[in-house]
């Protein structure tokens, strides 16, 4: 029926991505273009939830109208739900750029879905963080796959009415989770197996995990057995950022794993609900704007990127999302609605986001050079997702 | 003499293509039925078929594990070792064709009641009220429905305030049974119209004849409306068992267990098109084998 | 105001047992709101206060059934016979009255306790099961064991002579050979009662006669008393010992099939049973020389030349051809008569030709009749 007929469209849609895009390697030289034309009038983009305001949830948040009328392009947007989705939909050829994490660039870019960028022609990229550019997420052989976004930490939210003292570790997730039984919010992705293996990183040394991404087969199943005693304590797991919310709201969860976005709806709203970044440290992610191989508006694509690095706009996005901005003139810009938003979330701080995992692929290689190891794969973390989720 | 302008073109003159078409076309009944069949069922052979084709060739195609490109005509058998390789398929598998019997029978259950007063003991006024109230859900956003539920079902909802008393806790939204009752709920209308139908096609007659040989309510109803109105009970239950079969939304709103559906659609928007390919050929086959089975047991009669 | 409801049956044999069923001052009004409530409403009142939605099926009927009688309920439709019937077998329940099975009172009791089988109009049989099925039904239900089973519904198919028939679902089978699985499935329970809900009407012709011929040999052989529901008042005429003509919820006539038609009580009688050749008023007084209303019935009348005399025991009337139907072995003249009102004649077609018959049209004739067959009929 319904399910039957989208699943066949989804098929010949990536059939004809497919198609049309064979030979699509990464060239050493690649054929940038040398000038932002004419804005086509349209701009479709795969986004975060929340990196595209227009005004509807408050309206002094609100970085497209003014881009529409200054450039004329015309913003659609589809929310992914994870990275893995992200992907698809860019793979579908529907779209002409991304807000992708470091777990989507690689792909994006290995597959030859994304289509590299000349830095040149925005007039924002100067200001940029040095730290923030030329990141090995969306940089191959000094050729840039995009422009930062903003990043953040994954972050430990609770709710103050029902845990009075604010929590200093993961473990009222993990081990402590049956003290919360029923109530404990979790993200709904196969990347979140990163995050039992960080915490594996602190309680088991012995497992020597190195990197969170990249687990073997002991190290995978340790994490794999941590997360089933989570789901045993009742876990909710939550695939939109509006699921989590109205968990909240609702008081069917009290803690767990979230980002800062969700944090401010509910404290928006009056909700009893806080949130901390645990000393053994978290995932997190840096997001970077990509374009699309075959976008069919790159102009406007370009023209976006560049909008998203001004100083009002990557303030406005990174206040109303609550991550970092990628500029000291976003940061000015930040201060001016949200005092102390820069020092709150690192922005400059290099130290703190050295205890940030940001995702990235699972690869078989173990993303190293080392030919002896070998590491589950993408397939095996979505595949194992699915056996925890639906088991 | 007949004129140009004459609509019933005389032996004179030379009727217009339209027309000529047409009487080319009166004796040539099968290529008639075959023009206007022509557009509906190429409709289907492209759209339907040519859908359904595809999906069953994404199931023998490569994917690869990091980019997620799936490579036509590269063929092999991959999505199916990794479906028979865990266990979770096999589990979900099993869960969704055991809801879909449980919510089929439960609708059977509370159908035949409603649709038993509908048929035989309603006024007609009453009746056609009913009909209505039936059919009413039916006009409701599917979404509209099952986020009703959810607000029922979550905590501080109706189940909680209800219960609460009893000293019950509220189910919350994990728990498998939402989905049995959310789907029972759904699909119920789909099994009472055609057990009304088939109720109703019982003339009086044949009930009086039973009691008047010697049967009681019981045995009126077990040796003559039960058989009677079966073939309308299994035409219901292609309703209710395929569309539970079927169904990813209801199981991810309202519980945590995941159906057929839901794996295929993770796996679709999350990019293992071949893996999603290749396991919603299992709910095809049990439908095919389902429908085989009710053809037999007479159902497309009461249809 | 029933005339002779409850005149001993003609059959003296059953005069003095226990009527096989008996109706006492029965009523039936559908629509009716509660049960019970007002339900003891004189049966006189048809138009008086029943509201717009009841429906007054059965006004008060009395009547004694004898054991092994063949009786017929004659009436046009709406007239009540088929709701008597079904209020005997149990599917409706009387708003007042009793009825009787061999002096035990059944009003009460659903159909399951009935000692009576009904074969209904559409015959009712489970199409679901073969005709065997069909057959055995009662004896299932009512436990009876397999082998007398067997044996029972193999008499029973013997006796409406359709054997090897047994493995055949009843869609297999012919309108003729349906009727007679009802039948079969009715008396294979050999009730002492057995209904019939005008069990002929959906067959043609030809079959009808064939059936009613073999019906009555059933009857007779099996000595079940027969209650038999019909419109067609030819088929009540045949086949019956007495008949009920039933108008507008009421019984107007109880008698033999000879007692209806020659000596009919009411005028709707006359009309019903027979055709209705009514002389009253002015009409009556200058060809019967009597007042009140008589009938004549079409074939006692002969059509003779206007000169000619009638004989001192004749009746005559002079009139003219208005009308002329040939019916193959007789034709009907409707001759409009010189003193008011119509009669209708019926003619043997012995030497007549259609020809012949058919110009007699718009021809001045004498019809003559024996006065004897001058037939007072009583007034509503």
């Amino acid at each position: 029926m319904g399910k039957r007929s989208r699943l066949a469209a989804l098929a010949a849609v990536a059939i004809i991505a497919a198609a049309c895009q064979s030979g699509a390697t990464p060239k050493p030289t690649p054929d940038l273009p040398k000038e932002i034309g004419a804005g086509e009038g349209a701009l479709n983009l795969v986004i975060w939830a929340g990196y595209a305001e227009r005004g509807e949830v408050y309206p002094e948040f609100d970085w497209v109208t003014g881009f529409e009328k200054d450039t004329g392009c015309k913003v659609a947007t589809t929310n992914m739900t994870d990275s893995n989705n992200g992907v698809s939909l860019i793979q579908s050829g529907a779209y002409d750029g991304i807000s992708a994490s470091g777990d989507a660039t690689t792909r994006l870019i290995a597959g030859g879905y994304a289509a590299p960028v000349n830095t040149a022609l925005f007039k924002n990229y100067a200001n940029v963080f040095a730290g923030m550019k030329d990141l090995k997420h969306n940089t191959v052989d000094g050729v840039n796959y995009g422009v930062p976004h903003g990043r953040g930490p994954n972050l430990l939210a609770y709710n103050s009415d029902v845990i009075t003292t604010p929590p200093t570790s993961w473990d009222s997730v993990w081990e402590d989770g049956s003290m919360y039984q029923g109530k404990i919010s979790i993200y709904d992705s196969s990347i979140y197996i990163a995050d039992a293996a960080l915490h594996l990183m602190t309680k088991q040394p012995d497992l020597k995990i190195t990197n969170p991404y990249q687990l073997n087969q002991a190290q995978f199943d340790a994490a794999i057995a941590l997360l089933e005693k989570q789901k045993a304590n009742g876990a909710n797991y939550w695939g939109s950022y509006s699921d989590q919310v109205s968990q909240y709201a609702s008081g069917d969860v009290v803690t767990g794993t979230t980002w800062q976005f969700q944090v401010n709806l509910l404290q928006a709203e009056g909700a009893p609900i806080a949130a901390v970044l645990p000393d053994e440290g978290s995932t997190g992610w840096s997001d970077t704007w990509m374009i699309a191989k075959d976008a069919k508006n790159p102009n406007c694509m370009y023209m976006w990127m560049d909008h998203m690095m001004s100083a009002e706009a990557n303030g406005q996005a990174t206040v109303f999302f609550g991550e970092a901005p990628t500029s000291q003139q976003a940061c000015d810009y930040a201060e001016t609605i949200s005092p102390g938003h820069c020092a709150l979330t690192n922005a400059t701080n290099e130290a703190y986001y050295d205890k940030i995992w940001y995702w990235s692929t699972p690869q078989a290689d173990c993303a190293d050079a080392d030919a002896a190891t070998t590491c589950k794969d993408q397939d095996a973390w979505v595949a194992a997702w699915t056996a925890l989720r639906g088991g | 003499m007949s004129t140009p302008t004459d609509a019933r073109a005389g032996p004179g003159t030379r009727p217009g293509i339209a027309r000529r078409l047409a009487i080319w076309l009166h004796p040539r009944q099968g290529l008639q039925l075959r023009l206007l069949l022509a557009g509906p069922l190429g409709w289907l052979a492209i759209a339907y078929l040519g859908a359904l084709a595809i999906l069953l060739l994404n199931a023998f195609w490569e994917k690869d594990a990091f980019t997620g490109r799936v490579e036509p005509f590269a063929w092999t058998l991959n999505a199916f070792r990794d479906l028979f390789g865990h266990e979770v398929y096999r589990t979900v598998a099993v869960r969704t064709l055991i809801m879909a019997v449980l919510v089929t029978l439960t609708d059977a259950l509370l159908a035949f009641p409603i649709a038993y007063y509908m048929a035989r003991i309603a006024t007609p006024r009453v009746r056609a009220m009913l009909v209505i109230a039936v059919l009413m859900p039916l006009w409701a956003a599917y979404l509209v429905k099952v986020y009703a539920w959810r607000t029922i079902l979550q905590g501080n909802g109706f189940m909680e305030w209800a219960l609460s008393p009893f000293g019950v806790e509220s189910p919350g939204l994990d728990e498998i049974a939402n989905s049995w009752l959310v789907l029972s709920y759904l699909w119920l209308p789909y099994m009472i119209l055609p057990i009304y139908a088939g109720l109703e096609r019982i003339p009086n007659s044949l009930l009086e004849a039973s009691a008047d040989l010697g049967a009681k309510a019981g045995a009126t109803f077990r040796r003559v409306i039960l058989p009677l109105v079966f073939p309308a009970f299994v035409a219901g239950s292609i309703f209710t068992f395929s569309l539970t079969l079927g169904d990813y939304i209801t199981p991810d709103l309202v519980s945590d267990a995941k159906f057929i559906g839901n794996v295929i659609y993770d796996n679709s928007s999350l990019g293992n098109l071949p893996l999603a390919a290749a396991y919603s050929l299992l709910p095809i086959g049990i439908m095919t084998v389902y429908l085989l089975i009710a053809r037999r047991l007479g159902a497309f009669d009461s249809l | 105001m029933t005339p002779e409801a409850s005149r001993p049956p003609t059959r003296g044999e059953a005069s003095s047992a226990v009527a096989a069923v008996r109706l006492e001052g029965l009523v039936k009004r559908f629509g009716d709101a509660g049960t019970g409530a007002g339900a003891g409403t004189g049966a006189g009142d048809t138009s008086g206060s029943a509201s717009a939605d009841t429906v007054l099926a059965v006004a008060g009927i009395d009547l004694d059934i004898a054991d092994g009688e063949f009786f017929s309920m004659l009436g046009p439709s709406g007239s009540g016979k088929t709701t008597t019937l079904r209020m005997i077998a149990g599917f409706e329940l009387p708003t007042a009255g009793r009825i009787l099975l061999h002096g035990e009172d059944v009003t009460d009791r659903p159909p399951f306790e009935r000692d009576v089988n009904t074969v209904f109009q559409d015959y009712a049989l489970f199409p679901h099961m073969s005709v065997a099925d069909n057959v055995a039904y009662g004896l299932v239900v009512r436990k009876v064991p397999g082998p007398e089973r067997q044996a029972r519904v193999a008499d029973a198919l013997r006796m409406v002579r359709l054997e090897g028939y047994d493995r055949r679902r009843p869609g297999q089978l012919s309108g003729g050979q349906r009727q007679r699985v009802a039948l079969a499935r009715a008396l294979v329970n050999r009730p002492r009662v057995l209904l019939l809900d005008e069990p002929l009407g959906a067959l043609d012709l030809k079959l009808r006669e064939e059936m009613q011929i073999e019906l009555k040999a059933i009857q007779q052989a099996v000595g079940i008393t027969f209650v038999y529901v019909t419109h067609d008042q030819q088929e009540a005429l045949t086949m019956s010992d007495r008949l009920a003509v039933f108008n507008r919820g009421r019984i107007e006539q109880v008698g033999t099939p000879a007692d209806v038609y020659e000596r009919p009580a009411t005028r709707f009688v006359a009309g019903f049973v027979g055709t209705s050749n009514l002389l009253s008023g002015e009409t009556a007084r200058a060809i019967v020389g009597g007042s009140g209303t008589f009938t004549v019935r079409p074939e006692k009348i002969r059509l003779a030349e206007p000169d000619s005399q009638p004989a001192p025991d004749e009746a005559s009337a002079m009139g003219t051809i208005r009308e002329v139907v040939y019916l193959g072995p007789d034709t009907r003249y409707i001759v409009a008569l010189d003193a008011g009102g119509e009669l209708v004649v019926t003619q043997q077609n012995i030497a007549t030709s259609s020809m012949e018959a058919l110009s007699a049209k718009g021809r001045t004739v004498r019809l003559t009749w024996k006065r004897q067959h001058n037939l007072p009929v009583g007034e509503e």
